[in-house]
């Protein structure tokens, strides 16, 4: 089913081209979504102001290459990509792109913009050789609510182009309390236009989770709860898949622990309890503390920036407790830091539907096209737009999916639940559109889809269903079908083999 | 603990101190027939006894200032938790033992009488056990306020709240434009000063700043708070970007870094050097000596004024008397001179004087405009509005263009409040100046001109030209025991609880995006419709509502106004026909008896001269700390 998306979008978009081929500009734009549908998923990180988006994207690309500072820092949205070769690229506003020196403090670039001012410039292109972004492009913005209203402003525009589709493909929303602004800004993120299936392109994520409960050792299960509570927050529940608390800077840090940080984190270890949490009291308290002997301040300086007092508190625990080599404590320490849910979020989430993703995107700039700039020719365009647009199965999917989270249907709650699973609220594998183990074994999977195919037959027949949620039903068998014709063509191969 | 703190400086009367000399005056006044002057000086005594110095605590949600003031009262009495926890405002004050109540409001009255002023009417205090109080008012035990509380009130045996503190914890206000903001907004005038807490993980947000902007309209004394100073390595860096910032909006705004762990620590284990590292002892000399300080200058003006008032009108009759009494032959010229005096302060109070036409034109005029610039505000909004439905469909995102019409609201309303809240402050001033340049002139040249006989009155230094600052007098009135609290439930109560949003997105990209294309014309015009007569209608509603509103608060303005200058002026006017009536009295007592009364009267004069000296002894010193503090801090 996948390929004949992306392919159905690639053939809209030639047949765009053969209508709008002498308008230089409005071929240019679609000769740059067909690359677009060959690239990877565009996942921008936005939010307020201080969210941690940069720290985030270190975490996530696993190389702490985006500059973050204390106070107010990403003034432009910058572009993360892979290449075999570091470069970056400036592209301001007028003129032409151009390279800039590739310069490193501590690791982290510094972007030398040698005299252009940031409002000149559109955006900077980071190529890098991180394998983690082979599957995505990264896209930095500048915060929400920041005080120069410009930095706001320009990050606004670039997520939500008041006349084009957005430049992103989904969007990971940081967060620190659910603020208002917040919900208000994926609001106007998810609703653009002709895709129409909004609410599945976004996950909001529970940033800088360890501060939330004051950096207390447990602060991340506090985190978790006030997730939980948010991802049921019906007002949130329209506009993300859900909510992930993540300590965004100890993630970063935990998947670039040093040699030199573990050894200061194991002298830390050998003080006993009373003396470690007198010390830890606050962290001008450690910064002067002379216990134990041998770490310097500097080391002390260098441990807090980079991991905070729940950092540390948490990697001592562990050496602790079963963690005395750096590897496991550094795979440990991203664990628990809510990193590596995140990233399977992402996977189930945004990279197992990466090619409806772009296609819907592609969808959006054509529908775009069309409403702004109709002529001749263009009527047979809007037909195979809307053909594609109402038989595609994920998209199919994708819309219920927006209709079961903001609307909401005439079923029963335990159905509408199901349904939603079902169709891929979850992640679209089988094991989790079936709600079952991920080592189920795929007799017990088909049976189930089976079972679930068959009860969904039941409720499209029955005459208490009200004739709106029929193509609810419709759309679920369709995906049972999905999951058992899957299976069907693997048996096929197995046995041809 | 440390909190003993540079707060004794030697030499300010104490309150004790000024009780006793109001009490003296209440002797002086005696059981007599001035019962205006006794009133006036039970009015100073209700005042010593309770001084209420309100403190706000504001910052946005997850700043940590229920802490702060569970810290600095050393108490768990503001719920504390990782996730939203303030729902409810609480008021920390001083009481022995401690105790703890929540204010509900009353049933309804059966006659539908609306509680015109103060309103206190409306709302119960029910006590509830300490120990219950953090499952009330927390978003846990009472989410959104679901119980209708519309504060929490808990009285502790603390020192630090002896001078008269009353620290309010706000629900959080989630940035501009949200009726919580407007809430808190709307307390503030009834506050004495306001605490806005920020947390160290980041500088100031722009929805932080134009917060403290709209604040600093109304309440000019404000201090900030940097809290959790503990947990952020960084928080040196944070405060030099605060202080950047706070120095573009007012500079002589203090910035005190703290961190409540560290205090709760300290007190727990009993250590000097942890609670001075956790910065409150800085907090705490400035709640005592500037924001109590200041408030107690006030104080201490506002009685000695009282005593220096009440001593002048006193000895004004005494003195007449005992003049005409030791010199009978200049009673007949005193007389006339007191007469004239009289009748000229009868006629400037029957025409209304000029001060009174002032207060009324100014409050009519204020309540023209207040309604006219509300319309104004709403009706932009409801084009804006009408535009936007008539653009798309509202049907499918009405939940969201609802809470954007809610949101503009408040903000309109917010702005009108801080402009009319500026505009009455200053017509109280303008008031005030009209009132000392009709009355002062009158008694005293008129006495004055009586001649010799008169010599002592010549001293009167003027009485009371109605100064005794009557921008805080209004603000005193409007404050009743609960007024700003009441506010708080109020509007929650015509908004229910909507938040905000500082990206403006316009209600056009929230509907216009939205096009149904499918849907049948007639439906969508019929939905149309019916969302611009919903919106019509609420906006009329909320017209009515705050406009009736805002109309009670300036014609409670007017009241306190109009009787604080009424007041003085029939002092003066019962004072001259007093002195009036004891001169001829003189004139007519028989010789043997008049040894006795002049004895008598030169007793009294010398207990209200001596009340009159140590009155003014305290007004100077007010007016000595008030350039003193003036100057530490400029």
């Amino acid at each position: 089913m996948t390929p004949s998306t992306t392919a159905g979008a690639a053939g809209l978009i030639r047949e765009a081209l053969e209508v709008y081929g002498d308008d230089p500009q409005a071929a240019a734009v679609l000769r740059g979504y067909a690359r677009r549908l060959a690239e990877p998923l565009r996942i921008a990180v936005a939010g307020m102001v201080k969210a941690g988006k940069s720290t985030l994207l270190n975490a996530i690309i696993g190389e702490e290459i985006a500059p973050t500072d204390t106070g107010e820092c990403t003034r432009i949205v910058t572009w993360y990509r892979h290449g075999h070769t570091p470069r970056i690229t400036l592209h301001p506003i007028t003129g032409e792109p151009r390279n800039l020196p590739l310069k490193r403090v501590d690791g982290r670039l510094v972007f030398v913009l040698d005299g252009v001012q940031a409002e000149d410039v559109d955006r900077l292109d980071v190529e890098w050789p991180a394998p983690a972004l082979q599957a995505m492009t990264l896209i930095d913005t500048p915060g929400i609510a920041s005080l120069s209203q410009d930095v706001s402003a320009r990050s606004v525009r670039f997520l939500t182009p008041e006349d084009s589709a957005s430049e992103a493909d989904a969007v990971i929303y940081l967060m620190r309390h659910l603020h208002a602004s917040d919900l208000r800004f994926l609001e106007s993120f998810q609703d653009t236009g002709a895709g129409r299936s909004g609410t599945v392109n976004a996950l909001a994520v529970l940033s800088r989770a360890d501060e939330v409960g004051a950096g207390r050792i447990d602060s991340l299960l506090s985190a978790g709860t006030i997730a939980e509570r948010y991802s049921r927050d019906p007002n949130l529940r329209k506009l993300a898949l859900g909510v992930v608390p993540v300590a965004g800077l100890l993630a970063q840090s935990a998947r670039t622990l040093r040699q030199p940080d573990f050894e200061a984190l194991q002298l830390l270890a050998t003080l006993d309890r009373a003396a470690r949490e007198r010390m830890m009291l606050s962290a001008d308290r450690f910064r002067r503390s002379r216990e134990p002997e041998g770490l310097t301040e500097e080391a002390r300086r260098s441990l807090l920036a980079r991991y905070g007092l729940f950092g540390i508190r948490l990697a001592v625990v562990l050496i602790r407790n079963g963690y005395p080599e750096p590897t496991p404590l550094a795979h440990e320490l991203a664990r628990r830091s809510g990193l590596d849910p995140l990233l399977e979020v992402l996977d189930r989430q945004f990279q197992a539907r990466a090619e409806a993703l772009k296609a819907r995107t592609a969808l959006v700039a054509v529908g775009n096209l069309l409403d702004s700039r109709p002529r001749d020719g263009s009527e047979q365009l809007a037909a195979s737009l809307e053909r594609l647009q109402a038989n595609a199965h994920e998209f199919r999917e994708l819309r219920l999916l927006a209709a079961l989270r903001t609307t909401g249907v005439e079923l029963a709650p335990e159905l509408a639940a199901e349904a939603e699973r079902i169709i891929g609220g979850h992640g679209t594998a089988p094991d989790l559109r079936l709600g079952l183990a991920a080592d189920s074994s795929p007799d017990l999977l088909a049976a189930e889809a089976r079972r679930c195919l068959a009860r969904w037959r039941r409720a499209a027949e029955s005459p208490l269903t009200p004739r709106s949620a029929l193509e609810v039903c419709r759309v679920v068998i369709r995906s049972c079908e999905g999951v058992l014709a899957d299976f069907a063509v693997r048996d096929r191969r197995a046995q041809s083999a | 603990m440390a909190e003993a703190g540079p707060a004794r400086a030697p030499g300010p009367t104490t309150a004790g101190q000024l009780v006793r000399l109001v009490e003296e005056g209440l002797q002086l006044v005696g059981s007599g027939d001035r019962a205006d002057l006794r009133r006036r000086l039970a009015q100073a005594m209700a005042r010593l006894q309770d001084p209420s110095i309100r403190v706000i605590v504001v910052g946005e949600f997850k700043q940590g200032k229920s802490k702060l003031i569970n810290a600095l009262v050393n108490a768990p009495v503001c719920p504390v938790d990782d996730d939203i926890a303030t729902s409810v405002p609480t008021i920390v004050r001083y009481g022995d033992p401690a105790s703890a109540a929540v204010l509900v409001p009353a049933p309804e009255q059966p006659d539908g009488e609306a509680a015109g002023d103060g309103g206190d009417s409306s709302v119960e205090r029910r006590p509830v056990d300490l120990a219950d109080l953090p499952a009330l008012v927390s978003e846990k035990g009472n989410p959104g306020n679901s119980r209708k509380l519309m504060a929490a009130e808990v009285c502790l045996p603390r020192r630090i709240l002896t001078g008269g503190l009353n620290i309010i914890d706000s629900p959080g206000v989630g940035g501009m434009g949200s009726t919580h903001t407007l809430t808190t907004l709307t307390a503030l005038p009834t506050a004495d000063a306001m605490l806005l807490v920020s947390d160290a993980s980041q500088e100031y947000t722009e929805p932080e700043l134009r917060f403290l902007r709209q604040a600093m309209r109304i309440t000019p004394s404000v201090a900030a708070v940097l809290s959790k100073t503990d947990l952020y390595p960084e928080w040196r860096r944070v405060e030099e970007l605060d202080r950047t910032h706070l120095d573009q909006v007012a500079p002589e705004i203090p910035l005190f870094p703290l961190s409540a762990d560290l205090r709760l620590e300290a007190s727990r284990l009993q250590d000097s050097e942890l609670n001075a590292e956790s910065g409150f002892p800085a907090l705490v000399a400035h709640l005592r000596n500037d924001v109590v300080g200041k408030a107690q200058r006030i104080q201490r003006r506002s009685v000695s004024q009282d005593l220096l008032s009440v001593t002048d009108n006193l000895r004004l009759s005494l003195q007449s008397e005992v003049e005409a009494l030791e010199n009978p032959a200049g009673t007949p010229q005193m007389l006339a001179d007191l007469g004239r005096a009289k009748t000229e302060a009868d006629e400037l109070r029957k025409r209304s004087a000029r001060w009174q036409l002032t207060l009324s034109d100014g409050i009519n005029d204020l309540i023209a405009d207040m309604e006219y610039d509300l319309r104004d505000r709403l009706r932009r909004i409801q084009r804006e509005a009408e535009t936007a439905i008539d653009q798309g469909d509202p049907g499918p995102v009405w939940p969201q263009f609802s809470q954007w019409l809610e949101e503009c609201v408040a903000a309109a309303i917010s702005d009108t409040f801080v402009w009319t809240s500026e505009r009455s402050q200053w017509l109280a001033a303008q008031v005030a100046d009209h009132f000392a340049a009709d009355e002062v002139s009158l008694p005293v040249l008129h006495v004055a001109d009586s001649g010799d006989a008169l010599d002592p009155v010549d001293q009167m230094p003027g009485l009371d030209p109605g100064r005794v600052n009557p921008v805080q007098k209004v603000l005193i009135g409007m404050r009743g025991s609960y007024g700003g609290v009441l506010m708080f439930g109020l509007l929650t109560g015509i908004f229910g609880m909507a938040l905000i949003n500082p990206l403006s997105v316009g209600a056009g990209l929230l509907l216009g995006r939205k096009a149904y294309r499918e849907d049948k014309e007639t439906r969508l015009k019929r939905r149309q419709g019916e969302a611009k007569a919903l919106v019509r209608r609420q906006l009329d509603d909320v017209t009515f509502q705050v406009g009736k509103q805002l109309k009670d608060r300036l014609r409670l303005v007017q009241r306190t106004i109009r009787d604080h200058f009424t007041e003085i002026a029939d002092e003066y006017h019962r004072s001259l026909s007093d002195s009036v009536a004891a001169a001829q009295k003189a004139a007519a007592s028989y010789a043997q008896e008049r040894e006795g009364r002049i004895r008598d009267i030169r007793g009294e004069l010398k207990k209200v001269d001596a009340l009159h000296r140590a009155a003014k002894a305290v007004a100077a010193e007010v007016i000595a700390a008030g350039t003193r503090s003036g100057a530490g801090v400029g």
